[in-house]
C-alpha cells in the first residue's frame, strides 16, 4: 500500500474515531492537536487503525509513538 | 437481549450509534453506577445506546479507576449522591493475579479473603442504598502453574480462582440485593485466550478486549432489563421444519423427521430445550400454517414428539397470516408483543413479522436445524431477575386461562360464569415464603399497575417488616381450571387519619374476575379496623398503564387533583363506600 493511500486511510479513521469530518492529519500531528484525543479515544484509535489495517502493534511499538508521521510509516511498515 | 443476531454487537458500530442517538424517544430513566478495579471508560457509551434501544434512559456514574472500596465505603460518596437503581461491580482476574502475586505468604486464605472483602461490599451497600448490586464473577486465568495437576493444589491461581467463583455463586444465592453477571461464561464463550487484550492491560488497565465490550455490555444489559420487568414470557413456535423435519401435510406422520438419531435428532434436541424453557416458566405457543387437525396430530400421537398438546399454551394452526395469528396469540395469553420471541425457519415469515409487529423478537434461525438450540442460546433471551417455585407451573397457568377464556365465550351472563368458575381467594401480608414472587410481580406487571413502582426483594422485605407504617398484601387465587397462584399485589401504608394506597397492581391473567373489587373490599376493611377516615389512592400514568387510569373512579373515589404529567390523586370517604358484589370464596 502506498504511503498517500495509508495517509487517505488513516485520515478517515480519525474523522470516525473523533467524530469530526473536519479533521486532516499531518506529520507533526500530535495528541495535543486534536481536543477529543484523549486516553480512551487513543486507545479506541489504536484497535480502529489494527482493524482497518489488519495489523497489530506491539506494547513497546504503541507506547514509542511520538507523532502521526510516524503511525504511518510503522503501518507502512508492517504492511510490508 | 437481543432481537435478530450478535452481528449488531460491533463495537465501533455502537460506539458511533451512541454519539447520534436521539435518547428524547426514552419514556424511563435508569440510574447506573459502574465501579470497576479496571479502565472501564469505553463500556459506558455501550450501555447507554443497548438500553436506548430498549427505551431506557441510562444515568450513568463512573467511578474512578480502582476506586470500589472507596466510593462504597464513604456514605457521602459521588456514588450514594447518584441514587443509584443498579450499581454494576467489575473485578477483573489481572487486577486479581497481581494482589495474588504480592501476597506470597497466606495464600491459603486469599481467596475467602477476597470473598470476604466482596461481601462486606455488597452488604455495605445495601445499608447505605436500595440499589441492586450486579457483581461480575472472574474470569478464569488462562495460566495453569502446575499444568493439571493444579487441581491438586488448591493455592495455585487457577484452581483459586474457581473456587472463588463458586464461593461468590453462594454468596449471592443467599442474598436478596444481589445478583451476577457471569463475566466468566462469556469469556469461557469466546475463549480465555481472546477475551483480554494484554496490550491494552498493560496501555491502559483495560477491562477486556475492545471486540468483547459489546458483549459485556449486552450481558449487564440484560440483567438490568430483567430487574426493570423486561422479560420474554412466550415462545411462539412454527412447526414445519422448525420443530420436525419436514412438512406434516405433505409428509404425514411417517414422513416427519423427528427421531432420537439422523436427520430427526436436531428437532427433537430443540424439542428438549423448548420443552426445559416451558418447566421453567416460558410458555410456548404455536404459530403454523397447517390444518388445524393436521397440525396437533404429531402432538397427540407422534411417539418421538417430545412436546405434547398440553405443553402449548395456545395452538394457532390455520391458513392466516402470521402476524395475526401472533395478535391473537397476544390476545388470549394478555401479554405485550415484547415479551414474545418468535422461531420461524422460513425467512419470509420472519421478515413479515418483523415488519408488522416490530416489537416481537425475531431471532434469525440458521439454515442447519442442528445449530437451532446454540443459534438462540446465544441472545441470551431469558434472562430473569427472580425465579420462584410459581415460576415452574407458570406456562400450565397460561394455558389454564386460555382454556378459560374459551369457556368462557361459551357462557352468556357474566355473573353465571364468574360463579360458575368457583373462584377462592385470600388476602394476605408479606411473609418470607412468597417474596421471591410478589418482588418478581412488582417487576414485571406493566399494564395493570397504577403507581409502577419497582421494589426489589430487599425493598418488599424492609415494608414486610415495618408493622408501623406499612400494611404490604398478596392475593392468591385459584378456581375449577387450576390455581392462578399470587397474582396481586397491595401495598398499603398507614398516615393517620388516611390509608395510602402506595401501590396497586394485578396480573393480567386474571382481569375482568373480580379480583380487584373482593381487594377494593378488603381494603376498606382495613381501613376502618386501623381507624382511617379516607383511602387516598394515586395513578402514575406510563406509557402501558392506560387500563388502569379510571381505576379509582369505579370505586366511588373523587379525583382531588392532577398534574401535567397526568398523575392523578383521589379520595375515598371510608364511610361513604358502597361495596360491589363478589362471586369468590374466602379461605385462610
Amino acid at each position: 500500500m502506498k504511503e498517500s493511500d495509508i495517509r487517505t486511510r488513516l485520515n478517515s479513521i480519525f474523522q470516525d474515531v473523533f467524530d469530526d469530518d473536519s479533521i486532516q492529519v499531518f506529520d507533526a500531528m500530535t495528541a495535543k492537536d486534536v481536543e477529543e484525543w484523549d486516553s480512551l479515544n487513543h486507545i479506541n484509535l489504536i484497535v480502529a487503525v489494527e482493524r482497518a489495517f489488519g495489523v497489530r502493534f506491539t506494547t513497546k511499538e504503541v507506547t514509542n509513538l511520538a507523532n502521526v508521521g510516524e503511525f504511518i510509516a510503522l503501518i507502512g511498515s508492517k504492511l510490508s | 437481549m437481543l432481537t435478530h443476531d450478535t452481528s449488531h454487537l460491533d463495537y465501533f458500530r455502537l460506539l458511533a450509534q451512541s454519539k447520534r442517538y436521539d435518547y428524547s424517544a426514552c419514556t424511563r430513566t435508569l440510574r447506573l453506577a459502574v465501579l470497576a478495579d479496571a479502565a472501564v471508560p469505553q463500556l459506558v457509551p455501550l450501555l447507554k445506546v443497548l438500553l436506548a434501544h430498549k427505551g431506557i434512559k441510562a444515568d450513568i456514574y463512573l467511578a474512578e479507576y480502582d476506586s470500589i472500596e472507596l466510593d462504597v465505603f464513604n456514605e457521602h460518596s459521588h456514588l450514594y449522591a447518584h441514587r443509584p437503581d443498579a450499581i454494576m461491580i467489575l473485578n477483573s482476574t489481572n487486577a486479581l493475579r497481581l494482589k495474588y502475586y504480592r501476597q506470597s505468604a497466606a495464600r491459603a486464605t486469599f481467596g475467602e479473603a477476597v470473598a470476604a472483602r466482596l461481601a462486606n461490599l455488597w452488604d455495605t451497600i445495601q445499608h447505605h442504598s436500595s440499589a441492586i448490586v450486579i457483581q461480575s464473577n472472574y474470569v478464569l486465568p488462562y495460566e495453569r502453574q502446575f499444568g493439571n495437576f493444579d487441581h491438586k493444589v488448591p493455592d495455585a491461581f487457577y484452581p483459586l480462582v474457581l473456587t472463588l467463583n463458586a464461593k461468590i455463586s453462594e454468596m449471592i444465592r443467599a442474598r436478596s440485593n444481589v445478583l451476577v453477571n457471569d463475566v466468566e461464561a462469556l469469556a469461557s464463550y469466546v475463549g480465555r485466550k481472546h477475551w483480554c487484550d494484554e496490550r491494552l492491560w498493560t496501555l491502559c488497565k483495560a477491562f477486556c478486549s475492545l471486540d468483547h465490550l459489546p458483549l459485556l455490555a449486552q450481558n449487564s444489559v440484560d440483567i438490568l432489563l430483567s430487574t426493570a420487568g423486561h422479560v420474554i414470557k412466550c415462545v411462539v413456535l412454527d412447526l414445519d421444519n422448525t420443530l420436525w423435519g419436514g412438512v406434516i401435510g405433505d409428509d404425514g406422520m411417517e414422513g416427519i423427521a423427528i427421531a432420537p438419531d439422523g436427520e430427526g435428532e436436531p428437532f427433537q434436541r430443540f424439542q428438549h430445550y423448548l420443552l426445559e424453557l416451558k418447566r421453567r416458566g416460558i410458555v410456548l405457543a404455536v404459530c403454523s400454517k397447517n390444518d388445524h387437525a393436521t397440525a396437533l396430530e404429531p402432538f397427540r400421537s407422534h411417539p418421538e414428539m417430545v412436546l405434547r398438546e398440553e405443553d402449548i399454551a395456545v395452538f394457532a394452526a390455520n391458513w392466516n397470516p402470521k402476524p395475526d395469528n401472533i395478535r391473537y396469540i397476544r390476545e388470549t395469553l394478555n401479554i405485550g408483543f415484547d415479551s414474545m420471541v418468535f422461531l420461524d425457519d422460513n425467512v419470509f415469515e420472519r421478515q413479515l413479522v418483523r415488519q408488522e409487529l416490530p416489537e416481537v423478537i425475531v431471532p434469525e434461525l440458521p439454515e442447519d436445524p442442528s445449530e437451532y438450540v446454540r443459534t438462540i442460546a446465544e441472545l441470551n433471551l431469558f434472562e430473569v431477575a427472580t425465579f420462584s417455585e410459581e415460576d415452574r407451573r407458570r406456562a400450565d397457568l397460561y394455558r389454564d386461562n386460555a382454556r378459560r377464556q374459551v369457556f368462557a365465550a361459551t357462557v352468556t351472563d357474566i355473573g353465571e360464569y364468574l360463579r360458575s368458575l368457583d373462584m377462592q381467594v385470600c388476602m394476605k401480608r408479606f411473609d418470607a415464603f412468597h417474596l421471591p414472587r410478589i418482588a418478581q410481580l412488582i417487576q414485571r406487571s406493566n399494564q395493570f399497575n397504577l403507581t409502577t413502582r419497582r421494589y426489589n426483594l430487599a425493598e418488599c422485605e424492609a415494608m414486610m417488616n415495618n408493622d408501623a407504617e406499612y400494611l404490604p398484601m398478596y392475593v392468591k387465587l385459584s378456581d375449577v381450571f387450576g390455581d392462578n397462584g399470587l397474582i396481586s399485589v397491595v401495598v398499603l401504608r398507614k398516615q393517620l387519619p388516611e390509608l395510602v394506597v402506595d401501590t396497586w397492581l394485578m396480573s393480567c391473567r386474571v382481569l375482568a374476575r373480580g379480583v380487584e373489587q373482593y381487594a377494593m373490599n378488603q381494603v376498606v376493611a382495613f381501613a376502618k379496623a386501623q381507624a382511617c377516615e379516607r383511602v387516598v389512592g394515586t395513578y402514575i400514568p406510563t406509557p402501558k398503564n392506560g387500563m388502569v387510569r379510571e381505576f379509582f373512579g369505579q370505586f366511588g373515589f373523587e379525583k382531588v387533583g392532577e398534574a401535567a404529567d397526568g398523575t392523578s390523586v383521589w379520595h375515598l370517604d371510608v364511610s361513604a363506600y358502597q361495596a360491589p358484589a363478589v362471586y369468590m370464596r374466602e379461605i385462610t
